[in-house]
């Protein structure tokens, strides 16, 4: 637009500007300086410079917290993107009738309540809950398990819940992005003999690197915002096999009074999110940015 | 194009075995909701117990949490949504100095999770003497919504054709008539799919109300469940009744809006 | 996203950081010393006052309580109104914090004996010291000094258990071994001589539980925080009692690496070893558990004195209870047990009088005898007040035993402000044998002494 006054733009930006300085960039600012004192939450403070940060490497259990935070990400991003993949590649060569109904179907996961979420898989895997139950339905004693008491199994059982409410949202933005790639081309394919994996890996795929970038960005914060689902499943247990960043960041905060422990531990969260969103976001264009 | 049997069979059998996945785990917590709550309780109409939706509603008080709820997400989504067109237009259809910087800003924000905001946003909010009002609850959440509004219509308000805004700015129409009489209008699926999401996200929010509102003056319903969760965790089927209250909100909401919803979803998600 | 992006956003995280404002903290000013103000007992005369409480009193018997004593309060006192919120423990734990420094905190709480929480609280000055009103209502003598002083704290919040009375419970509890009557007869064990006998007579008893296809022992220990109440009486077998208490206070001079507590813990994991626990009580809810003990799955069920009203509602006849019988024939019981949470009034409450008022009504002798109705242990009275039959009279006759023949021991997870989620999680690896007993007694020696060192 032209012959616009100056500071028009400005003026449509003030409210935006103001909500989101105020109440996002300042607490992160102000959670940055949190994490350089030593405060109870309480009391008084102490300034510690980096101590809470070196404590994230020494710490045992802190350290354990990010190892699962990315074993998680395998669950929310990884596995969805995979199972999306090849569901919206087969549906997307012939065309079948209800697919308006499954996608509204596969979606409805994303838009329930974490909490709600929570409160039906804990009694999916109650020991006589649900899944073992169907289990011993099937004559498979041996796979039945008190799944969020196991070692091994606690930490997959909470990422399946992420896969189950991810995989809808990604195979959805997937159809969308497949759609959109001229019938032409696959018709081509098939005129030159390419059997349906090599017209996935010729076709397909290039044609959605947009849509993979958006699918993984979305999921990946999810899976490292993931406090409400361990809140409510597992409380980072057995032992402290569940703990995620996000559950000892509210632990530390409100529970135990070690606030700047906790401010330390949200900013590093944050920096990782941003920097694997720059690697997506790098690897899907496939350029220098 | 054409396609052979066994690929048309097998494409039924994914659809099929995706959405029993998808919906299992729901026709699970429905089935406890309806479940007898005890033993020893009478036989119910067809075997079911739908007076676990009325236990849990007065024994859990969903209506006041509801109550909140609604009131939170109306605050939030309205706020949010006006500000977001705003700055997705002054993004979209202006240029002036400075504005790719603030726009990455945004952009960071859309990253940032709450937790990362969350606890010094108490000591200030409540140093200001804010929590435990709707205010402590809902401008958190204002914020976070602006920083993925002003992306997302900033995408909508540059894919808006030039020509139309060239037109009427010939006829002398305002800026501020072309965005509300023209653009607006026009955009309706892209401000309905943010209105959507927005909502959503503020109605299903947990760690936000949990810690601003310590007195449980502006606890949602999200809260409530999680606090019913640890009063009646061996009714089971109290439990599931009241999961299903405070997911059916969103659900019938979604269910309302999907065509629109997903078609925005779509078109919106990769534009850039 | 680019490089710009991150180069952008980091200059102004820096700037913000240089340009940031007071440090935290700073914000909070002291509210005002009650040393010099009047106090009144007279709270009919205050005028007309909603009182805020805030309590953990969800369960059955509990909830009953809590209901009649507020009515009993409010008929006699129509001028004040109770405004009660009731939320479960862990709730309770999580918004306490934030609410007690808010600007509307509640008048009345029930806050933990714990250093994490009533150490906490008194070191930040947030509860008020109700030492006046003890005097003015004589409530030193109505309890006992060894109750009284798991809610003492020395006005800096240092030292547990000498200075200032910050609260008052109104039950006792204690940790022992339910069991059922059914089961035992079905595995062959004498009721009697099991009761009467000693520690070896209940492992035995477990393995005959065991080897009658039941059982053993039902645990639920999903959230963590179970399994010490397991652990305390076992550790009461093997560990002093004066050592215990210090480690469960967090006072200096006591040290979990001792041959003793790693016997404690191996003796734990020796149970689990044998197969004496439900199916993975790790992923077990702690109410899932206590209801099918009730429900008739199980021969023991090591718990706290609360769950008595739930399981006799459950089990009626068949459900008995005893301390944890001792090493030697007729010697001293030691287990985990203290008093329920107390009441303590907040610094900041414009209501002191009145709400120290309610406190007293609500730990007064007919409030004894009204908790005794709805099957709860009150703290005082206990032995005039127990019941003639059932569970609740084997549990009251357990407390009375043990507090004055024996040793009540405090709850492990009140010694630091992390020990709660350090010693559940450690039990829960000991139990998973993911660890050994000596890791097990090094984590918590990790915990405890850094707390004492920076005490």
């Amino acid at each position: 637009m032209r012959h616009q006054r100056r500071y028009l733009p400005y003026l449509y930006l003030a409210p935006a500007l103001l909500l989101f300085g105020g109440f996002l960039i300042y607490p992160l600012i102000r959670s940055v300086q949190f994490s350089l004192f030593e405060w109870d939450g309480l009391g008084a403070s102490e300034f510690v410079g980096f101590d809470n940060y070196v404590e994230l490497f020494t710490d045992e259990v802190l350290r354990a917290a990010f190892g699962h935070a990315l074993v998680l990400i395998l669950f929310f991003s990884v596995l969805p993107l995979v199972l999306g993949l090849v569901v919206a590649a087969i549906l997307n060569r012939a065309q079948v009738r209800g697919l308006g109904l499954f996608r509204t179907v596969v979606f409805l996961p994303q838009v329930l309540a974490m909490v709600v979420v929570a409160v039906a898989w804990r009694q999916i895997y109650a020991p006589d809950g649900g899944l073992n139950t169907a289990l011993r339905a099937v004559g498979l004693d041996a796979l039945t398990r008190t799944w969020l008491g196991d070692y091994t199994w606690t930490l997959p059982a909470v990422g399946i819940v992420g896969t189950w409410v991810q995989t809808g949202l990604v195979t959805v933005l997937l159809l969308a992005g497949m759609g959109r790639v001229p019938r032409e081309l696959f018709e081509a394919a098939r005129l030159d003999g390419a059997g349906a994996i090599r017209e996935f890996f010729a076709i397909t795929l290039p044609s959605v690197r947009g849509e993979i970038a958006v699918a993984l960005t979305l999921t990946i914060v999810a899976a490292l915002k993931t406090f409400d689902l361990v809140y409510v499943t597992t409380g980072g247990g057995p032992g402290n096999s569940t703990t995620v960043p996000a559950y000892e960041v509210f632990q530390r905060a409100f529970r135990e009074g070690a606030v700047g422990s906790a401010a330390a531990i949200a900013v590093a969260l944050t920096a990782i999110i941003f920097v694997l969103n720059v690697i997506v976001n790098r690897i899907a264009e496939g350029r220098q940015g | 194009m054409i396609t052979s049997g066994t690929e048309r069979a097998l494409n039924y059998l994914i659809l099929i075995v995706f959405a029993a996945f998808a919906l299992a785990p729901i026709v699970t917590v429905l089935a406890a909701a309806l479940s007898p709550q005890s033993a020893a309780a009478a036989p119910g109409i067809l075997g079911l117990h739908p007076e676990n939706f009325v236990d849990a509603w007065t024994e859990g008080e969903f209506s006041r949490y509801l109550r909140t709820s609604l009131l939170v997400s109306v605050t939030v989504v309205s706020v949010a949504v006006v500000a977001s067109i705003l700055s997705g237009f002054a993004f979209g259809t202006m240029r002036f100095a400075g504005s790719r910087a603030l726009f990455y800003l945004f952009l960071l924000g859309i990253m940032v999770p709450t937790e990362a905001i969350v606890v010094p946003l108490f000591y200030d909010l409540r140093d200001l003497g804010l929590t435990n009002t709707l205010w402590a609850v809902a401008l958190p959440q204002i914020a976070q919504s602006i920083a993925f509004g002003t992306y997302w219509m900033r995408a909508y308000f540059r894919t808006s054709p030039p020509s139309l805004i060239e037109a009427a700015t010939l006829d002398g129409a305002s800026p501020r008539r072309v965005l509300w009489s023209i653009l607006v209008p026009i955009g309706r699926p892209a401000v309905m799919t943010l209105t959507v999401l927005a909502f959503m996200w503020t109605w299903n929010e947990f760690l936000i109300p949990l810690v601003m509102s310590p007195n449980g003056e502006f606890r949602t319903a999200p809260l409530a469940l999680a606090i019913f969760k640890g009063q009646h965790v061996q009714a089971t089927a109290l439990l599931a009744a009241a999961a299903v209250l405070v997911a059916l909100p969103v659900v019938i909401l979604y269910l309302f809006a999907q065509r629109s919803f997903i078609r925005g979803m779509l078109e919106g998600a990769v534009r850039e | 996203m680019n490089r710009n992006a991150l180069k952008i956003s980091t200059a102004v995280l820096a700037a913000g950081v240089l340009l940031a404002a007071c440090a935290p903290g700073s914000g909070s000013e002291d509210p005002p010393s009650s040393e010099d103000r009047e106090i009144s007992t007279d709270l009919a005369a205050l005028g007309d006052i909603t009182l805020t409480v805030w309590d953990q009193e969800t369960r059955g018997g509990q909830d009953e309580q809590m209901t009649q004593l507020n009515e009993a309060f409010m008929d006699a006192y129509p001028n004040i109104t109770i405004d009660r919120l009731s939320q479960s423990f862990d709730d309770l734990e999580t918004t306490l914090r934030g609410a007690l420094t808010g600007d509307d905190a509640p008048d009345v709480v029930q806050a933990n004996n714990s250093r994490g929480t009533m150490g906490a609280f008194v070191g930040a000055d947030l509860l008020l010291d109700l030492t006046p009103y003890a005097d003015a209502y004589g409530w030193t003598d109505r309890y006992s000094e060894s109750v009284l002083a798991a809610s003492t704290y020395s006005a800096d919040g240092v030292t547990f258990g000498e200075g200032n009375i910050y609260g008052l419970p109104q039950v006792g509890e204690i940790v022992g071994i339910f069991y059922s009557r059914a089961a035992l007869s079905a595995a062959g064990i004498d009721e009697a001589a099991l009761t009467g006998g000693t520690w070896a007579d209940f492992t035995a008893a477990l393995a005959s539980a065991q080897a009658a296809g039941q059982v053993p022992i039902q645990l639920g220990n999903l959230d963590g925080w179970p399994a010490v109440h397991v652990f305390g009486p076992i550790q009461g077998q093997h560990v002093p009692a004066d050592q215990i208490a210090a480690l469960g206070q967090g006072n200096a001079g006591a040290s979990w690496l001792t041959p003793e507590n790693e016997a404690a813990a191996a003796e734990l994991q020796g149970w689990v070893e044998s197969g004496y626990f439900n199916e993975g009580p790790n992923g077990t809810d702690y109410d899932a558990a206590w209801a099918s003990f009730g429900e008739g799955t199980g021969t023991f069920l090591i718990g706290g004195s609360w769950l008595a009203a739930d399981l006799e509602a459950a089990m009626g006849e068949d459900v008995g209870f005893m301390a944890p019988p001792p090493a030697e024939a007729g010697g001293q019981r030691a287990t985990t047990g203290a008093t329920g949470l107390p009441f303590a009034v907040t610094a900041q409450s414009p209501n002191a009088d009145a709400a120290a008022g309610y406190i007293d009504f609500i730990t007064s002798d007919d409030a004894m005898a009204v908790l005794a109705e709805t099957g709860n242990m009150p703290v005082n009275r206990t032995a005039e007040l127990a019941p003639e039959s059932g569970v609740n009279a084997d549990i009251f006759a357990a407390f009375g035993d043990v507090s004055e023949n024996g040793h009540l021991l405090p709850y492990l997870d009140w010694a630091t402000p992390t020990m709660g989620d350090t010693i559940g999680a450690a039990l829960q690896d000991l139990i998973a044998a993911q660890t050994d007993p000596a890791q097990f007694t090094q984590v918590l020696e990790d915990d405890y002494s850094a707390f004492v060192a920076e005490g």
